[in-house]
């Protein structure tokens, strides 16, 4: 993946950039080699560059100055959370600042009597739900890097997790946002209400992967821990049985709170690093979560049940809470058990219709033959979400290349059955050049258009997630400044 | 009147409409006609021909279906699987005292939740994608047909409430969930709007899953007193008697079982259908209900999910203070039934800042550069 070519004017200029920085934020301007080495790279961590400079503001007038600077001064944006990034959207620029928000983790309100809490972006996803656990409340979403992410990171990448086959994305969790726009413009999209009074740009900028601005604030809805939630282990002689036993669970109606599957390589391997007790007889296996009020849970286990046996399955249920919590440190500790079978992974992520589960299945395990590379499936299986890992080794000349090409004829395969490039990880640069496979140059032209709605310059984050973006003048985009209508002739709609 | 009755029809017309530099007015059902700006006698493009269920997968809890195709009809083929559109689409033709036929695009663009959208959210949380034609007469997709996708802009998310403002819908994709077995209406009488909506929200904050949970004061529903908490919970026979006893657990008692579902009349706005005066719907934050809801004690209103929307019926001379005090709130204020005076006046919503203003133009002229789709319409 190359990202466009940078800008040797701009970094020239290095030294007069680096100094308007410190004028916004004198504590919070990274320039020297070994501090920037830091911010190199996110969790792709097969791309790495040094950023022209990283700036680490704390307010969001400071987020503002920074940006009314960068658009004056035509310098390229890249917004950066905890770095957790999979797909590659916060790999910083040789000409662009890298604009960091860890420093703004303030929680700013907890409000039970409207059931949200309002936070600053660099709040970790883990420490929303830590702030309210003890009076019961949640929120949802949880991605495996919940520790370490942050809800400014979730939003620019509208992330998902394990539970969000019942509880929705993170765009599903959010009431609003305050967003600093290209320019330095704050904007205020929903808020506790929810209602916008106008376009759903709260829904527009969830996901935009740090293309359309740097959010500054979020509100995010919290719920009430289910009172009661079970696990299931089921395990199946074959793949393809465990693939149409998640599709026969869905269409029976019943929706688990979470359903993730594992074939044998990856259960073995989870099994040998941390010994959650799963079964290495099986082909592949299936976790069951099921949550709610005790009746609904009892219902919801017995269908679950009876379902594994049709498709020839057996079920065993975690007998107390730490059983449970036993049978899933196993799965959150997927990827580091990964780790001991090859030098190298790449976690993929597509989505497909559930009912392609087995034929995708199948289809991989040819691919793998066809590449001569090991892979394992770990996925949250309810959802149709893939997260095949490729394993391979970078000291083995070819292979790297061959594992990327593996992984793209995967996402391929996800798109020829009707199925997606990105289930929650997003485009990034990872999947760029992608694009392409999902979208015709029409789709691709009106989403660029949207960003130059934003963004007219082509500021933020370029290179990121669209595979060619047109300068906006040629989409024939004529650019708002500050508050001036486009065609101040028309009627406002 | 033109008529447009597939993709490459809507595609010729708005081509034409493009090179003619001519906006029109887009009508399906036409139940939706007279909310917001009134578009001043534009031409008309029908595309009510574009009705139908395209694909219904049940098993993958999702359908497809052409943009005019009426809620009636995909609510029966969906129930038939014992199964439910992932949003409670809300009808308003009683409330508006059209003829038409409500339609799946028509709520959706409108954003036309009822009672239900406290469960599963509104048509944004449901509009997994769709086809449309953009105003440079281009066919556009967005989103996909899967439950789980991060794959470029969202969107979908933009269709759902923008009034037909950004293109001509061809096609739209709907998660669906399956239909609960059993609901069970409960009430509390005699409460005062600030006990009841601290019932309402106490309830919305357990873990009970209702779906329906709406203030009544005394006048809008007979003998209940001072007003009435209404709940509505759903599940199967077993658990649903669960969560009516926890409901009891929970409020320390009193509450009483209401045979009739009360929720379609409210959540559609019926029950304001043979009142006088403008209707809003005023959306705030669930806490501020019963401080609003205080101010407008001489007139009709209810409010539904919770609190965070207030049905009102006032006169048109109320308007401004009604935006205001949303405004204070930080809520905003949607004029849903009015005179055309009143709706060229006020417009469906208070102006935004302008920042966001400039923001919501921009993004309409990235869809539609000439402004050919229900120009004014969404203000």
């Amino acid at each position: 993946m190359l990202l466009p070519p940078s800008d040797s004017k701009i970094i020239a200029r290095r030294a007069e950039i680096v100094a308007a920085l410190k004028k916004i934020v004198p504590d919070g301007v990274v320039a020297d080699p070994s501090g920037l080495a830091t911010f190199e790279s996110d969790a792709l961590s097969a791309y790495h560059q040094m950023p022209l400079v990283c700036v680490l503001p704390s307010n969001r007038e400071q987020v503002s100055a920074i940006l009314k600077y960068a658009g004056e001064e035509g310098v390229p944006i890249v917004p950066r959370g905890a770095g957790t990034s999979l797909s590659g959207g916060a790999l910083p620029r040789e000409d662009g600042i890298l604009i960091g928000m860890g420093r703004m983790k303030r929680i700013i309100e907890i409000d039970y009597e409207n059931g949200c809490v309002v936070v600053e972006p660099g709040v970790t996803n883990l420490n929303i739900t830590k702030a309210v656990e003890a009076n019961g409340f949640y929120y949802a979403p949880d991605p495996s890097s919940q520790v370490a992410c942050t809800i400014g990171g979730n939003v620019a990448e509208n992330s998902g997790g394990l539970h969000c086959l019942k509880y929705g994305l993170t765009t599903n969790n959010l009431l609003g946002v305050t967003l600093v726009a290209p320019g330095g413009e704050i904007v205020t999209l929903g808020g506790k209400s929810g209602a916008q009074g106008g376009l759903d740009l709260l829904g527009l900028v969830t996901g935009s992967e740090g293309l359309l601005g740097v959010v500054v604030e979020v509100v995010v809805k919290i719920l009430r821990k289910a009172p009661v939630t079970r696990t299931l282990l089921a395990s199946f002689d074959s793949v393809p049985a465990a693939g149409a036993c998640v599709a026969a669970i869905i269409a029976d109606g019943v929706v688990p709170a979470a359903m993730e599957f594992m074939d044998r390589r990856a259960a073995g391997a989870i099994e040998a690093y941390n010994h959650p007790g799963y079964p290495l007889d099986a082909e592949a296996i299936l976790i069951i979560d099921a949550d709610g009020v005790e009746a609904d849970v009892a219902y919801a286990v017995s269908r679950v049940t009876d379902i594994v046996a049709q498709c020839g399955g057996k079920t065993v249920e975690a007998t107390d809470e730490k059983q449970r919590a036993r049978i899933w440190s196993g799965r959150k500790a997927a990827f580091a058990a990964m780790g001991r079978l090859a030098p190298d992974m790449i976690c993929m992520d597509g989505t497909i219709p559930r009912h392609a589960l087995p034929f995708v299945l199948e289809e991989m395990a040819k691919l793998s033959e066809q590449y001569g590379l090991g892979f394992c499936n770990v996925f949250h299986a309810g959802d149709g979400n893939l997260h095949p890992l490729i394993i391979f080794d970078t000291m083995k000349p070819g292979e790297f290349e061959r594992a990327e090409a593996f992984g793209a004829d995967i996402l391929r395969l996800c798109v020829k059955v009707g199925g997606v490039l990105s289930g929650e990880h997003g485009i990034g640069i990872e999947k760029r050049d992608l694009m392409t496979d999902q979208f015709t140059p029409e789709d691709l032209a009106q989403q660029g258009r949207v960003k130059c709605a934003f963004d007219g310059q082509g500021l933020f984050n370029p290179g990121k997630v669209f595979p060619t973006l047109s300068a906006c003048i040629e989409q024939g985009h004529i650019h708002v400044h500050g508050a001036q209508l486009p065609h101040p002739h028309l009627p406002r709609y | 009147m033109s008529k447009a009755d597939n993709l490459s029809q809507v595609t010729d017309y708005v081509r034409a409409a493009r090179a003619g530099k001519a906006p029109f007015e887009i009508v399906a059902g036409g139940t939706r006609r007279n909310v917001g700006k009134p578009l001043n006698g534009l031409p008309l493009l029908d595309v009510s021909g574009l009705s139908g269920i395209l694909k219904y997968e049940p098993e993958e809890l999702i359908v497809t279906a052409a943009p005019a195709t009426p809620l009636s009809e995909i609510n029966a083929v969906l129930a038939e699987k014992n199964q439910r559109l992932g949003f409670d689409p809300a009808d308003w033709s009683k409330l508006l005292k059209s003829n038409g036929v409500a339609t799946l695009a028509g709520a959706a663009s409108s954003d036309a939740s009822g009672s239900g959208k406290l469960r599963h959210g509104g048509p944004r949380d449901s509009l997994l994608g769709f086809q449309a034609v953009n105003g440079l007469g281009e066919t556009i997709r967005g989103g996909s047909k899967v439950v789980k996708n991060v794959t470029g802009f969202d969107l979908p998310k933009l269709m759902c409430g923008a009034y037909g403002t950004l293109a001509v819908l061809t096609e739209m994709t709907f998660r669906v969930y399956p239909k609960p077995q059993q609901a069970a209406l409960l009430f509390l009488a005699d409460v005062t709007p600030q006990d009841g909506f601290a019932v309402l929200r106490k309830i919305a904050h357990s873990a009970l899953e209702p779906a329906g949970l709406a203030y009544l004061p005394a006048g809008m529903m007979s003998d209940v007193g001072q007003g009435a908490a209404l709940i509505k919970l759903e599940g199967a026979s077993q658990p649903l008697q669960e969560k009516i006893a926890l409901a009891h657990g929970l409020l320390g008692g009193g509450l009483q079982r209401l045979e009739a579902d009360p929720f379609p009349a409210i959540g559609s706005g019926e029950k304001f259908a043979d009142l006088a005066g403008d209707v809003w719907r005023i959306m705030v934050a669930p806490s501020e209900a019963p401080h609003v809801a205080r101010q407008f004690h001489a007139q009709h209103w209810l409010g539904d999910w919770a609190g965070g929307v207030l049905w009102l019926a006032a006169p048109p001379v109320e308007a401004s203070r009604i935006r205001k005090l949303a405004a204070d709130a930080k809520g905003q204020a949607m004029l849903l039934r009015a005179s055309a005076e009143s709706r060229t006046l006020h417009g469906l919503y208070a102006p935004q800042p302008p920042a966001l203003a400039a923001l919501n133009r921009a993004v309409k002229a990235a869809f539609d550069p000439l402004f050919l789709f229900n120009p004014g319409r969404l203000a």
